[in-house]
């Protein structure tokens, strides 16, 4: 495109393709792993275990498919915010190479058993190196669009973006600091309780900063260029983003309570992560007035179908996860199944419908030209929407069921159930989760036909014009 | 209550009234109109400003 007439937009479809591309990854991985504890049989060693493809499927999941969404959309919402192009499409075209390399480096290096051993930080220092260089190309062309855009005003999508890049940089550079002993190996340079603290601390705000601020800046743009209609309150969003900017980075903790780190910690993490429904529920409410008069949109635009439900499933999320952070639910539900139903509400409900809505309006606005199906669209909606609803309800339950049965005991105070008895009785919600990712993988194939029949009319239509 | 407890304690205290700032000014008369403005102007970003002096 030529820059002089407008935004620089083939970036946009790059990364957009690229992280529907890892999204299939990370979901046919996370599919074939829900398999592996359902058929232990299917463990292959030494590279297809589910110990090998776990992280593969959560790297593949939040850094390919999550993380090269929002760099999609930050380059495509940022630039329009500021009515200006990006600073420099250069940049941007060698951040898309870079950002393909290093999640390719990370599905190798993972499979070949290199890991920190750092929950969504196992990358080992070679890799994690390029991560920040990638970061910082990112972060440094966002900014300088920012910093000569032509209006004065900054929209609230524009806060929660410029949150994400300090966010994320501040987060990756202190949970990685590590002292290499090879090429493949390093060790953090924390130690004991204080490692935990830091990792949790990360770990939690990777939540924060990676699948918080990124897809409530794109819900903030593409719910009212959805619709039609402004949101209800620009100025409730900007207090409802200081006080999660304020309060979020407390709470990592609440991940080791009833751990060897200071109880005040643990209760500070506590409190804040209660406090933190009073912000999280203003973006909702903020979602749900901008609909008012607008409800009826619910049936005849897709669209809206995906980011109200996507705005729904956040305002449980945040419901649900505060709930986990107190002391006594937390020691019933820890280390139970019950965690993963609350993560996937999260990435599947949450994250992902707002991204589906993102690539549905953009794509046919990218490539001039309108929707293959919205028939095929409501087909998807509807798919994953079901799969993920099996998957975390199932997950919940099966939570709930092995709490009780760990917790139980005899009248002399021993355990009533072994460990392995607990396990026996989890085959059925297994195989329940299994058929979830089933249909969300269904629907999700549905997506990629969709956008890429999409893509193809378009480009056919412009043959067919220059002919 | 030792100096660290001081330095925490004040921290947080900045940090509180950082944020009681915000609130105010956000929802301050002045600033009422000024601060629903970029919700309006959103909307018709289809292309970039084509001025020559940017307005920051």
């Amino acid at each position: 495109m030529n820059q002089q007439e407008g935004y620089a937009d083939d970036i946009v479809k790059g990364f957009v393709i690229w992280s529907m591309v890892w999204g299939l990854v990370a979901v046919l991985v996370g599919v074939f792993i829900s398999f592996q504890i359902a058929f232990p049989q299917l463990n292959f060693p030494p590279y297809l275990t589910y110990g090998r493809l776990r992280p593969i499927h959560t790297n593949a999941g939040i850094f390919g498919w999550g993380i090269g969404s929002f760099m999609a959309f930050f380059i495509y919402i940022t630039q329009r915010l500021t009515r200006t192009s990006l600073w420099s499409p250069g940049l941007a075209k060698a951040q898309l190479w870079l950002f393909n390399v290093v999640i390719a480096l990370a599905a190798v290096t993972l499979a070949m058993g290199m890991n920190r051993s750092k929950e969504y930080a196992e990358l080992e220092w070679p890799v994690a190196s390029l991560v920040v260089v990638l970061w910082v190309i990112f972060a440094v062309n966002i900014v300088m669009t920012i910093v000569k855009r032509r209006e004065e005003q900054m929209y609230i999508s524009l806060w929660y973006i410029l949150a994400t890049l300090v966010g994320v940089a501040v987060l990756y550079l202190v949970n990685n600091a590590s002292i290499p002993v090879s090429l493949t190996k390093s060790y953090s340079a924390y130690a004991g309780a204080n490692d935990a603290n830091v990792q949790w601390w990360y770990g939690h705000n990777a939540v924060a900063m990676v699948l918080t601020t990124p897809p409530l800046a794109i819900f903030y743009y593409f719910l009212p260029k959805a619709t039609g209609v402004p949101i209800y309150s620009h100025r409730m969003g900007v207090i409802a983003f200081w006080s999660l900017i304020f309060m979020y980075l407390w709470t990592g903790a609440h991940h080791l309570l009833w751990a060897p780190v200071p109880d005040w910690v643990q209760t500070l993490a506590m409190a804040f992560s209660v406090m933190l429904i009073a912000p999280s529920w203003a973006a909702v409410f903020n979602g749900y007035f901008s609909m008012n008069g607008q409800w009826h949109q619910m049936r005849e635009n897709y669209l809206v179908k995906f980011l109200i439900f996507g705005i729904t499933f956040y305002g449980l999320q945040t419901l649900q996860g505060p709930s986990q952070s107190i002391r006594t639910f937390s020691a019933f539900i820890h280390f139970t199944d019950w965690v993963p139903g609350h993560v996937h509400m999260g990435t599947l409900g949450w994250v992902s419908l707002v991204l589906f809505a993102a690539i549905y309006y953009t794509i046919p606005r990218l490539y001039h030209t309108e929707i293959y199906s919205v028939g095929l669209a409501n087909v998807h909606f509807w798919l994953v929407l079901t799969g993920q609803l099996i998957f975390s309800i199932t997950m919940w339950i099966a939570g709930v069921q092995q709490a009780a049965m760990l917790n139980a005991t005899n009248p002399d105070g021993s355990l009533h159930y072994s460990f392995i008895e607990t396990m026996v009785e989890l085959y059925p919600y297994w195989h329940m989760r299994a058929l979830g990712g089933v249909i969300y993988l269904a629907g999700l194939l549905v997506f990629l036909y969709n956008i890429y029949q999409t893509i193809a009319g378009a480009k056919t239509q412009a043959v067919a014009q220059r002919a | 209550m030792d100096s660290a407890s001081i330095y925490y304690l004040g921290v947080t205290l900045i940090l509180f009234l950082a944020f009681a700032a915000i609130v105010a000014r956000t929802y301050s008369k002045r600033h009422r109109d000024k601060g629903e403005e970029p919700k309006f102007r959103m909307m018709d970003d289809d292309k970039p400003k084509k001025d020559d002096h940017p307005e920051n």
